[in-house]
C-alpha cells in the first residue's frame, strides 16, 4: 500500500492541485494509517460507496478535488463506477487491485483470472474459493473506458514514476478518471498460490508497458504478461459544466450556476 | 437565523404533501438532494428538482438509493444541508448508510412517504409499517429522530423542522409521512422568509490545530467543519476517538478507550425532552387515551367524536415526534387512565412502545390495519368503547378485531351486522 500512497503524494505535488482541496474517500478495505500525515481530508465509508459519497462531496462543494481509493470497485461499487463514467463526474478513482479481499481471508475479487494450467498463480484459493475460481474477470480499464471515463491507466505498485505521472495527469483532468494499481495482498495469498518471489516483484516483472493501448486488449490473463500504461486520455465536458450549460440554456437568468455564487451559506 | 428569501416561495397554495415537502426542503436551506424515484414519494423530488436550480441548489438523480444516501452524507460533510427522498424498498436499501451517517454525525434528512406492505407491497397506497425500521433499521446502537406529519401543511413545516433538528443534533432525521398525507391536496401557506426560523450549521470557529471533529459540546453534540477547509479530517465509520482516528488498534492492544457509541445514543436520549413534540386534547378527565400519529391521527379524531357521543371520556395524544419515544409522558398517563388505544396502519409497532412505557398499569389496545387504506373510524370508536368497559387488567397488547380483519379472516361479509 505504501508505495501507492507515496506515488499519490508525489502525484499531488506534481499536479496543479492544492493539497487542502483534495478529499480522499475510501471504502472498507482501504484504511492506511499514513494517510493521516498527508494533509488531505479523508473519509472512510461503507463498502463500495466511495464514488457515491465522493459525488455528494463534489456537488456540495465543486471546488473540491475528489480522489476515491477503492477496493470494492467492481462489485459493490460497480453501479457507481458505471454511472459516474456516464455522467463524467469529476473524480479520480484509484482502484487498488490485489485480486482478493485482503481483510476477508483472501476471498476472491471479480478481477481474478479464470483458471488454466499455467494460470494457477492468479487463482484465489482462500475464503469462498477453495476450489479456485472459474468466473470471467473484469477488465477494469476497459470497463471504465466503455462507461465514459476520460482517463484510464494501469500500473503495478512498483511503477513508481509512471504511477506518479498518471496520478498527476489524472488530477489535472476534468472528468472521471480511473487508475488501476496492481498491488500485492497479504502474504498468505502468496503462499497459497506458491509464488516464490515477492509478489511486488512478480507483478512488475510480468508486466509490459503499452501506452495508449486499446483497452479491449488489456485484460489480465494468466497466460500473457500484464499490460500496463496510460490507456485512455480524452476531453469531455464534466458533469457540473454540462449541468450548468443545460439548465442555463433553459432557465436563462433565473438559473444560479452551480459552483458559482451557489449557496455554501 | 431566518430563511433566505431566495429559497422561500411565499404564498398560499393548493398542493399535495409531497410537493409541500419539496418546498419545505428548499425553504429550510437544503442545497443538495440526491434521490432515486420511487412511488409515492417522487413528487417531492420532482418539486425540488424544479425549484432548486433557481436558488443555487442541486438535485441529482442518482443510480440507486444506495448511491443517493451515500451522496447526501458526502454533501453534508462538504458543508451543505442535504436530504434524500424515498419510500419502502428504497428506505430498506438505505439502512447501511444510515448507520454510517449516525457514526460520522453527518446532519441529514430522509423523507419517507410510507407505502403499504413488505417488499414491493402496495406502491400507490398507504402504510405506517416502517416505524420500527426507522428506529432499528441499521445495525448497531444509534438513535434517530423521526417526525410524523399529518397534512400537506405539516409536511412543509416539519420538513423545515427536520432540517433544524438534523443540524442541531447531527443525527439522522426521518420524516415518516405516509402515502395519504403525501398525496393529499390541501391548502398550504408558505410564510414569508422572515417568519421561517432555520438552524445554521454548528461550525467550529476555534484555532485550526486544536479542532477535534468528535469532541462534544455541553449538549453532547460536536461542532462541525467543511471538507476542504484544511482541517486534515479523518472521518470513519469505524469506532473512533475524538480526533476521528479508529480505536480498534488501541482496543486490540487492550487499552481502555471511551467508546463514542454511548454519546451517539445519549445525545438524543438526554435531549429527548427538548426534541419531543406532542399534542394533547381532552386529557383532563380521560379514562381512555388514543395514541396516534400521521394519517391515523386524523382518522382517530372522528373515532373519538363517536365514542364521546356515547359519553366515554377519551383523550387524544398525538405523536408528532415518534422517535425519540415519549416514554415519560406515556408512563405518567398510564398511572391515570384505564387504557390506551393505538390505531396504526400496521400489525403492531408503536403499540409495543406504549405497552412498554405503561408498565402494566393500563390496558393497551391495538387497532391494526394491514395497509393500502386507513381505518374505519367506527373500529376505533368500538375499540375505545371496549377499552372503557374492560375491568380486567390484561397483561398483553389486546388486538381489536376490526371490520376488515373479520371480513378477510372469517371469510364472510359481516360488515353490516
Amino acid at each position: 500500500m505504501n508505495p501507492i500512497i507515496t506515488a499519490f503524494a508525489n502525484g499531488i505535488k506534481k499536479s496543479g492541485v492544492e493539497l487542502s482541496n483534495i478529499v480522499v474517500v475510501s471504502d472498507i478495505p482501504f484504511e492506511p494509517e499514513i494517510i493521516k500525515d498527508l494533509g488531505v481530508d479523508f473519509f472512510h465509508v461503507t463498502r463500495g460507496r466511495a464514488i457515491a459519497f465522493g459525488t455528494g462531496l463534489k456537488l456540495g462543494n465543486p471546488d473540491l478535488k475528489i480522489v476515491a481509493f477503492i477496493g470494492d470497485l467492481m462489485t459493490l461499487g460497480g453501479n457507481h463506477l458505471v454511472h459516474s463514467g456516464r455522467r463524467n463526474m469529476e473524480m479520480l478513482v484509484i482502484c487498488v487491485n490485489n485480486f482478493i479481499y485482503k481483510e476477508i481471508a483472501g476471498t476472491t475479487a471479480p478481477s481474478v483470472s479464470s483458471p488454466s494450467e499455467t494460470g494457477k498463480k492468479f487463482h484465489g484459493t482462500g475464503g469462498f474459493s477453495a476450489f479456485s475460481t472459474f468466473e470471467k474477470p473484469f477488465n477494469a480499464p476497459h470497463l471504465a473506458n466503455s462507461c465514459g471515463a476520460v482517463f484510464t491507466a494501469r500500473w503495478t505498485a512498483m511503477h513508481t514514476n509512471e504511477l506518479t505521472n498518471s496520478i498527476a495527469n489524472a488530477l489535472d483532468k476534468r472528468g472521471f478518471s480511473v487508475i488501476e494499481v496492481l498491488s500485492p495482498g497479504p502474504n498468505f495469498y502468496k503462499d497459497i498460490n506458491q509464488i516464490n518471489s515477492e509478489l511486488l516483484d512478480f507483478y512488475y516483472k510480468n508486466s509490459i508497458t503499452k501506452n495508449n493501448e486499446d483497452t479491449r486488449n488489456v485484460e489480465i490473463t494468466p497466460e500473457e504478461k500484464i499490460i500496463t500504461g496510460d490507456f485512455t486520455d480524452k476531453e469531455k465536458s464534466p458533469f457540473i459544466d454540462t449541468y450548468n450549460a443545460q439548465l442555463g440554456k433553459i432557465l436563462g437568468d433565473k438559473f444560479i450556476p452551480h459552483g458559482g455564487q451557489s449557496g455554501r451559506d | 437565523m431566518k430563511a433566505n428569501p431566495r429559497d422561500v416561495n411565499s404564498g398560499t397554495y393548493y398542493m399535495d404533501g409531497d410537493v409541500a415537502s419539496g418546498y419545505g426542503a428548499l425553504a429550510a436551506g437544503c442545497r443538495f438532494i440526491g434521490g432515486y424515484p420511487i412511488t409515492p414519494s417522487t413528487e417531492a423530488a420532482e418539486t425540488f428538482a424544479r425549484i432548486a436550480p433557481k436558488a443555487g441548489a442541486v438535485f441529482i438523480q442518482m443510480e440507486d438509493e444506495l448511491a443517493s444516501i451515500a451522496a447526501i452524507l458526502g454533501a453534508s460533510w462538504s458543508g451543505v444541508k442535504t436530504m434524500t427522498i424515498t419510500s419502502g424498498p428504497g428506505y430498506s436499501l438505505m439502512m447501511e448508510a444510515i448507520g454510517l451517517g449516525a457514526m460520522i454525525e453527518a446532519p441529514f434528512v430522509i423523507l419517507n412517504i410510507q407505502r403499504g406492505g413488505p417488499s414491493t407491497g402496495v406502491p400507490t397506497k398507504t402504510g405506517q409499517a416502517d416505524m420500527m425500521q426507522s428506529r432499528w433499521g441499521s445495525h448497531g446502537d444509534y438513535e434517530v429522530i423521526a417526525l410524523s406529519p399529518d397534512s400537506p401543511q405539516e409536511l412543509f413545516d416539519y420538513t423545515i423542522k427536520a432540517f433544524n433538528l438534523a443540524e442541531k443534533y447531527r443525527c439522522p432525521v426521518m420524516i415518516m409521512a405516509d402515502e395519504c398525507v403525501g398525496h393529499m391536496s390541501e391548502k398550504v401557506v408558505i410564510p414569508p422568509a422572515e417568519e421561517i426560523e432555520i438552524e445554521p450549521r454548528r461550525l467550529y470557529d476555534g484555532p485550526k490545530e486544536k479542532y477535534l471533529p468528535f469532541k462534544p459540546d455541553q449538549d453532547l453534540v460536536p461542532k462541525m467543519v467543511k471538507a476542504g477547509d484544511g482541517y486534515n479530517l479523518y472521518i470513519t465509520g469505524l469506532v473512533h476517538d475524538e480526533k476521528g482516528y479508529p480505536i480498534k488498534n488501541q482496543l486490540e492492544k487492550g487499552k481502555r478507550q471511551k467508546l463514542p457509541t454511548r454519546r451517539l445514543v445519549d445525545k438524543i436520549r438526554l435531549n429527548a425532552d427538548k426534541i419531543i413534540e406532542l399534542t394533547e386534547e381532552g386529557m383532563d378527565d380521560a379514562e381512555v387515551v388514543v395514541v396516534s400519529y400521521g394519517i391515523s391521527y386524523r382518522v382517530a379524531v372522528r373515532g373519538i367524536e363517536k365514542a364521546r357521543g356515547k359519553g366515554i371520556k377519551v383523550g387524544h395524544l398525538r405523536l408528532i415526534t415518534v422517535w425519540p419515544f415519549p416514554d415519560k409522558k406515556i408512563n405518567e398517563l398510564a398511572s391515570k387512565v384505564k387504557a390506551f388505544v393505538v390505531p396504526e396502519i400496521n400489525y403492531g409497532q408503536i403499540v409495543f412502545e406504549v405497552e412498554r412505557c405503561s408498565h402494566g398499569q393500563a390496558n393497551v389496545v391495538l387497532v391494526p390495519h394491514g395497509g393500502a387504506g386507513v381505518h374505519n373510524p367506527d373500529d376505533i370508536a368500538e375499540a375505545i368503547e371496549y377499552a372503557a368497559k374492560e375491568k380486567k387488567k390484561i397483561r398483553k397488547v389486546i388486538e381489536w378485531k376490526t371490520r376488515l380483519e373479520k371480513f378477510v379472516f372469517e371469510g364472510g361479509c359481516k360488515l353490516n351486522k
